[in-house]
C-alpha cells in the first residue's frame, strides 16, 4: 500500500475531493431510506476476498454467548455467524429475517411468526420452530441476558407447526417485531449450550476467536440470502485507539473501521483511498439530566431555565465539529419513526432562561452539574460551554468534574444534575420506555407522569398508524415541556471504508450498516 | 560468593511472596465485591448469595488467599469472571508477546545505549557527546505515544516501510514477527535510550575522577584504555541495575505503546480486566508483573556481584 499514502504536500489538491466526499456523505446521511440503497442497487455484488475490519467497542473479556453482548465488536461477529428472527431494513422498518413473515392478531397481544424453510445451521441441522423457541427462551426468566427486559412482555411462546410459532403478550405491542431485531436475540440450534463454538445460520462460521485481539470467520458457502455473504472470510481486529484505526485505514491495513473521531475525520476524508460514511443523528444521545424530585429541579421553571440556557449549536460546532445533530430534549431523533416533527426546536435564549429562573422564585438556588469524560467523550467541554452560556443569562451553573471510574455506579442516577448518554433503541417505544416511564429502572430524571405512562402503554397496542403517531408526538411533547432531560446533541455515526469496499451505506439503526457490513458488503 | 548469590535469590522469593499478599489485600479492599460487580444491575440479595457461594466468597479471606496461592503454585490462576476463559491460557501467549517485544527493544537499546554512553564518556564535552545527549533527552521528554505516532507518520504512512498495526498472531513466522513489531520496538528503544545512556556516561565519568584512574593516566595509559580496562568494570554494577530497571519497564510499562500499535500484550489485557473488575485476572497480571520486576532486579544484583573486580579477586 506504500504507493497510496497520504502525502502531506499533496493536501491542497485533495481538498476538492474532500468537499465532494463530504457533500456525498452528507447526502447519504440525510437520504437514507430514499437514495442510499438505490445508489448501490445498479451494482451486482461480487464474491471473494478477505474483509479486514478494525473496530472499537470490545475487550479481552468478550465472550461468544449472545446474552453477554454489549458493544460493537460482539454485535458484529454475532451477525456474521448468526441471524435474528427479524432485521431492520434501510428505511428503518422491521422485515423478516429467519421469520419469513409475521402478523399480529387484532389488539397485538398475539403474534404469528412463520419460520423460513430450508435454512441450515453450520452443524448441518435445518432450522425449525424449536430452535427459535429455544433461542428466544435463552433471554427469558432466570437469565443474565441484556435482552431480558425487552422480552419481559411475553407471556407464552407456542409451536403451532414445525415452521410456525405463536407469541402471546401480557399486553398489546404493535412494535414487537423490532424487539426481535435486537443483537442479543440470535437464533441458535435447539438445546445449544457450548457458546464457545457458536453455531448459527449466518453467512460465516467461526474460525478463530481471540477476544481483545481478533476474530476470524470463514464463509460457509451457499448463504440463504441472495446477494449477501460475499466475502470469503472476515478478519475483525480490536483496535481501541481511534488514531491507530485511522492510520490503519489510510495505509490500507484494514478495509473498514468504526467510530472515526469527529475532530480528525475531515483529514481522513482527504485521503484518496478512504470513503467516510456518515449517518446523521442516529448515534449516541448526549444529555445532562436533572432529578425532578431534587431541589431546585423540582420546579419546572428551573428545568426550563436549564433548557433555554444551553447553546446547543455552539456545542455541536465546537465539541463535535459539526458531526452531530442538535437535540431537542428527548432521546427520539428526527431519523426515528414517530419522531414528533411539529415540536419546535428549543433555541438558546438567555432572556427566557433568566425569566424562568426568576419565576421559579428560588433566587438562592445553586445548580451544580457533575460531569466526567467517563460519561461520554466531550462531556466536560460541553459542560464548560454550557456554563458560559448560562453566564450570559446571569445564571451561575457550577461544573464539577468527577472521576470516570465508577461514574455509572456512583454519580449517574444519584447526583441531582449530571451527564449521561443514551444509545439508540430500535423503536420509539423502547427508546421512551427505557428512560421515561415511571417504573423504568433507568429513569434518570425521576420524572414520573401517570399521563405519560398511560399514553405509552396505549400506543403500544394501537395498530392505527395515524393515531399511534399522534400519541407518540404527545408523549414527546410532555417530555420536552416538562421533563428533566437537557438532550443537547445526537451524535453522527462515522464509519471509514477503503475505496474498494462496496455496499456500505448509512443505516437508521446502527453504524457499520447496522453492524452487518460483513454480510452486506463486497469488493469492487 | 555463592552464598551472596543464594541470599539474593531467597530474598527475591520472599519479596514475591510479600507482593502476593499485598495484591490479594488490595483487591479485597476494592469497594464492592466481585459478585456485586459482575451481577451489577441485576443483583438481588438471593442472586448475590448464590453467586458468592459459587465463587467461594463466603469463606474467610485467609482461606481464600491460601487457596489462591496453592492454585498459582500448581500453575492455575483460575478463570476470568467475565467470560469464564482459563486465565493461564489467555495470559501466557500475551505474556510471551510482551516478552518478545521487550526483548526486541532490549536487543536494540542495550548495546546502543551502553556503547553511546561509553563513547560519550570517552569524548566528554565534544560534539558527539552533546548531540547524543540532546537527541536522547528529546526522545525521553515527549510522551511515548507521541514518539509512536511520529514514527508511524514517518515510517508507516509516509515511507510505507513498516505496518502501523503491530499485531502478532499465533502461527506467524519469526521474521514476520520482527518485521511487524519494528515500530513499537523502536518507540520503546527511544523511550529507554536516554536513561541508560546517561547513567552509563555519568557512572563512567564519576569513576574517572577517582584517584586510581588519575594514577592510571599518570602511568601514561591512553584514555580509551583507562576507560575500558579500569573504569568500566567498576562501573558495571550501577549500569547493570539501570539496564535491569529499564528492561522491567519494557515488560510492565508498555500499555500505552501496546495501545498505539494494537499489540496484543499483557498491558491491554490487564486494563480491560480493571475496567470490568475482573479480579482474578487483575491478580494474575499483578503477580506476573511483580515477578518480572523481582527476577530482573535479583538478576541485576547477582550480575553486579559477578562483575565486581573486588569480589572476583576474593574468590
Amino acid at each position: 500500500m506504500s504507493d497510496t499514502q497520504l502525502k502531506p504536500q499533496g493536501a491542497p489538491g485533495l481538498i476538492v475531493d474532500r468537499r465532494q466526499l463530504m457533500a456525498g456523505a452528507a447526502a447519504l446521511g440525510l437520504g437514507f431510506g430514499l437514495e442510499a440503497p438505490s445508489a448501490f442497487a445498479d451494482e451486482t455484488p461480487k464474491k471473494g476476498g478477505t474483509l479486514k475490519l478494525g473496530m472499537e467497542g470490545g475487550s479481552a473479556s468478550d465472550s461468544l454467548d449472545p446474552r453477554t453482548y454489549a458493544d460493537s465488536i460482539p454485535i458484529s461477529y454475532g451477525w456474521q455467524i448468526c441471524n435474528g428472527l427479524v432485521e431492520v431494513d434501510a428505511k428503518g422498518d422491521a422485515v423478516g429475517e429467519l421469520a419469513e413473515s409475521f402478523e399480529a392478531k387484532p389488539g397485538a397481544t398475539s403474534w404469528i411468526f412463520n419460520i423460513r424453510k430450508g435454512v441450515t445451521f453450520g452443524s448441518g441441522k435445518t432450522l425449525d420452530a424449536d430452535d427459535v423457541i429455544y433461542s428466544l427462551n435463552l433471554h427469558r426468566g432466570e437469565t443474565k441476558s441484556g435482552a431480558k427486559d425487552l422480552l419481559s412482555g411475553i407471556s407464552d411462546i407456542k409451536k403451532l407447526t414445525p415452521n410456525q410459532i405463536e407469541i402471546t403478550l401480557k399486553s398489546g405491542d404493535a412494535s414487537l417485531p423490532y424487539v426481535f431485531a435486537d443483537y442479543h436475540i440470535l437464533i441458535v440450534p435447539n438445546g445449544f449450550s457450548d457458546f464457545s463454538k457458536l453455531d448459527g445460520t449466518g453467512a460465516f462460521a467461526l474460525e478463530s476467536f481471540e477476544p481483545g485481539v481478533r476474530v476470524i470467520t470463514k464463509n460457509r458457502g451457499n448463504y440463504w440470502k441472495p446477494g449477501r455473504g460475499n466475502f470469503d472470510s472476515v478478519e475483525l481486529r480490536y483496535i481501541p485507539d481511534a488514531a491507530a484505526r485511522v492510520q490503519a485505514l489510510i495505509s490500507g491495513q484494514i478495509d473498514g473501521g468504526n467510530r472515526l473521531d469527529a475532530k480528525t475525520v475531515s483529514f481522513v476524508m482527504k485521503s484518496p483511498n478512504v470513503n467516510v460514511v456518515r449517518t446523521k443523528g442516529t448515534g449516541n444521545r448526549f444529555a445532562f439530566v436533572a432529578l425532578c424530585d431534587a431541589d431546585p429541579y423540582t420546579s419546572n421553571d428551573i428545568r426550563l431555565a436549564l433548557k433555554y440556557g444551553i447553546d446547543r449549536q455552539k456545542i455541536v460546532d465546537t465539541v463535535y465539529k459539526g458531526f452531530a445533530t442538535v437535540g431537542n430534549d428527548t432521546t427520539v431523533p428526527p431519523s426515528m419513526k414517530y419522531f414528533a416533527k411539529d415540536i419546535p426546536q428549543r433555541p438558546y435564549d438567555p432572556d427566557k432562561a433568566a425569566f424562568h429562573f426568576k419565576k421559579a422564585g428560588m433566587a438562592n438556588a445553586t445548580m451544580e452539574l457533575q460531569v466526567s469524560e467517563g460519561a461520554f467523550s466531550g462531556a466536560t467541554d460541553s459542560a464548560v460551554l454550557y456554563q458560559e452560556a448560562m453566564k450570559k443569562a446571569g445564571l451561575d451553573l457550577q461544573v464539577k468534574r468527577v472521576s470516570g471510574d465508577g461514574y455509572w455506579d456512583n454519580v449517574w442516577l444519584k447526583a441531582p444534575f449530571c451527564a449521561v448518554y443514551w444509545g439508540g433503541r430500535p423503536t420509539a417505544d423502547n427508546q421512551l420506555s427505557q428512560t421515561f416511564l415511571s417504573t423504568a429502572n433507568w429513569n434518570d430524571t425521576h420524572w414520573r407522569q401517570p399521563g405519560f405512562d398511560k399514553l405509552i402503554i396505549e400506543a403500544r397496542a394501537e395498530l392505527d398508524e395515524a393515531k399511534r403517531t399522534q400519541m407518540y408526538a404527545e408523549a414527546q411533547k410532555m417530555i420536552v415541556d416538562d421533563g428533566g432531560m437537557v438532550c443537547f446533541a445526537i451524535g453522527d455515526y462515522l464509519d471509514g471504508y477503503g475505496k474498494k469496499v462496496k455496499g456500505a451505506a448509512p443505516h437508521p439503526h446502527y453504524d457499520m450498516c447496522d453492524q452487518r457490513i460483513a454480510e452486506k458488503g463486497w469488493f469492487a | 560468593m555463592l552464598r551472596l548469590v543464594a541470599t539474593r535469590a531467597v530474598l527475591g522469593l520472599v519479596t514475591l511472596f510479600a507482593v502476593s499478599v499485598l495484591i490479594f489485600i488490595c483487591t479485597q479492599i476494592l469497594p464492592g465485591d466481585v459478585a456485586a460487580a459482575v451481577l451489577g444491575q441485576q443483583a438481588t440479595p438471593d442472586a448475590l448469595k448464590v453467586f458468592r457461594a459459587e465463587l467461594g466468597l463466603d469463606k474467610p479471606a485467609y482461606v481464600r488467599y491460601f487457596a489462591w496461592l496453592l492454585g498459582i503454585l500448581h500453575g492455575d490462576f483460575g478463570r476470568a469472571l467475565t467470560n469464564q476463559r482459563d486465565i493461564v491460557e489467555e495470559l501466557l501467549p500475551r505474556f510471551l508477546n510482551t516478552l518478545f517485544l521487550a526483548g526486541y527493544a532490549a536487543i536494540i537499546s542495550v548495546p546502543v545505549s551502553v556503547a553511546l554512553g561509553i563513547m560519550s564518556a570517552i569524548r566528554e564535552g565534544r560534539l558527539s557527546d552533546r548531540v547524543a545527549n540532546v537527541l536522547t533527552l528529546i526522545a525521553i521528554s515527549v510522551p511515548e505515544f507521541f514518539v509512536g505516532y511520529v514514527l508511524i507518520i514517518i515510517f508507516a504512512i509516509y515511507f510505507g516501510w513498516f505496518p502501523s498495526l503491530a499485531t502478532v498472531f499465533p502461527g506467524m513466522g519469526i521474521g514476520e514477527r520482527f518485521y511487524v513489531a519494528t515500530l513499537p520496538a523502536l518507540t520503546l528503544t527511544l523511550v529507554v535510550l536516554a536513561h541508560m545512556l546517561r547513567m552509563t556516561r555519568n557512572t563512567v565519568l564519576s569513576i574517572m575522577s577517582t584517584p586510581y584512574i588519575e594514577m592510571a593516566f599518570l602511568k601514561g595509559l591512553s584514555r580509551t584504555r583507562v576507560v575500558s580496562r579500569h573504569a568500566l568494570p567498576n562501573a558495571a554494577g550501577p549500569i547493570i541495575s539501570v539496564v535491569a530497571l529499564d528492561l522491567a519497564y519494557l515488560v510492565v510499562g508498555v500499555v500505552v505503546v501496546e495501545n498505539v500499535f494494537v499489540y496484543p500484550g499483557v498491558g491491554q489485557y490487564m486494563v480491560d480486566a480493571v475496567a470490568k473488575r475482573d479480579v482474578p485476572v487483575i491478580q494474575a497480571c499483578g503477580l506476573v508483573f511483580a515477578a518480572v520486576f523481582v527476577i530482573l532486579n535479583t538478576l541485576a544484583d547477582i550480575l553486579a556481584i559477578l562483575f565486581n573486580p573486588r569480589l572476583r579477586r576474593r574468590r
